[in-house]
């Protein structure tokens, strides 16, 4: 497919291009993250990641407490509420079952689904990257066709090709304001 | 402001240094938020994000995330421990890396 997959409609939606294998991909991402987040795995480093400490300083122990328990359930909240929108935008029209079809559909986000949809690019991103340990020279990395994080990595570079593309939309729509 | 028959409000301090009242020196020691390098986010994802959030020129949100990229860190907002802890909850909840401590 060529072209942006992002596109902003005249009614102010975005426009989305996706495969039918591309909706399904983003669903069952979208599962995997909604079980990572609802039975967190304390020794996944992607949790870490996900919701950071404030506070590095160990002698401002009760400050982070304090802030983690007014803000981790507010922040857990929000990402499952998108999962759950992602979800809901990428599930096919009912009826639609046949496995061949591989015809592009065209999703429409509100300005709601939309920040929920980078929200969850950017979540899926961070929590796959921990855990396969990307590093900053990564374009430097060649794997191996029979290396089983082969398709995690492929995974992972297309959700970062998505997020590229809806950020560059993102972006060019933001006004250049004055410091 | 609605009658609505509810008991007056009690103001509680929201911190033990506004209880006490503290003393000037530790009232102009502002607080910093940082934003830490990692290797996921996108660097147009974090100007994005910088300009969003901040409301930053392109320019000073290019310019703070080429920071976090080469440096491993910037300040990217400062102000009162409770301006800095909402700051960090909204990185936070953009997928950004960001802590706060005081200012040195």
């Amino acid at each position: 497919m060529n072209g942006r997959r992002f596109r902003r409609r005249p009614d102010g939606r975005l426009a989305v291009e996706l495969h039918r294998a591309e909706a399904e991909l983003l669903a069952h991402l979208a599962e995997e993250l909604t079980e990572l987040l609802e039975t967190p795995d304390p020794a996944d480093p992607a949790i870490d990641r996900l919701f950071p400490r404030a506070y590095l300083d160990p002698t401002e122990e009760e400050a982070e407490q304090s802030f983690s328990s007014l803000v981790a359930p507010d922040l857990l909240r929000g990402r499952l509420d998108a999962l759950r929108a992602l979800a809901a935008t990428v599930r096919p029209p009912s009826g639609e079952v046949d496995a061949d079809d591989d015809t592009v559909r065209v999703l429409e986000l509100d300005a709601d689904q939309e920040a929920q949809w980078l929200s969850i690019l950017n979540d899926a991103r961070l929590a796959l990257g921990i855990r396969l340990g990307v590093s900053d020279d990564r374009e430097e990395v060649a794997l191996e066709p029979d290396d089983p994080l082969l398709h995690a990595h492929q995974v992972y570079d297309w959700l970062t090709y998505l997020q590229g593309e809806l950020v560059e939309v993102l972006l060019d729509e933001l006004p250049d304001t004055d410091d | 402001m609605a009658n609505t028959g509810a008991p007056e409000t009690i103001v509680v301090p929201d911190t033990v240094e506004e209880l006490l009242g503290d003393d000037d020196v530790e009232q102009e020691r502002p607080w910093i938020v940082l934003v830490w390098n990692d290797p996921v986010n996108l660097m147009s994802y974090v100007v994005f994000v910088f300009q969003k959030l901040f409301g930053y020129s392109r320019e000073k949100a290019t310019r703070l995330m080429l920071q976090v990229h080469r440096e491993g860190k910037a300040v990217v907002a400062n102000g009162t421990r409770e301006k800095c802890e909402a700051d960090v909850a909204r990185l936070h909840a953009h997928g950004l890396w960001a802590t706060m401590q005081r200012d040195d």
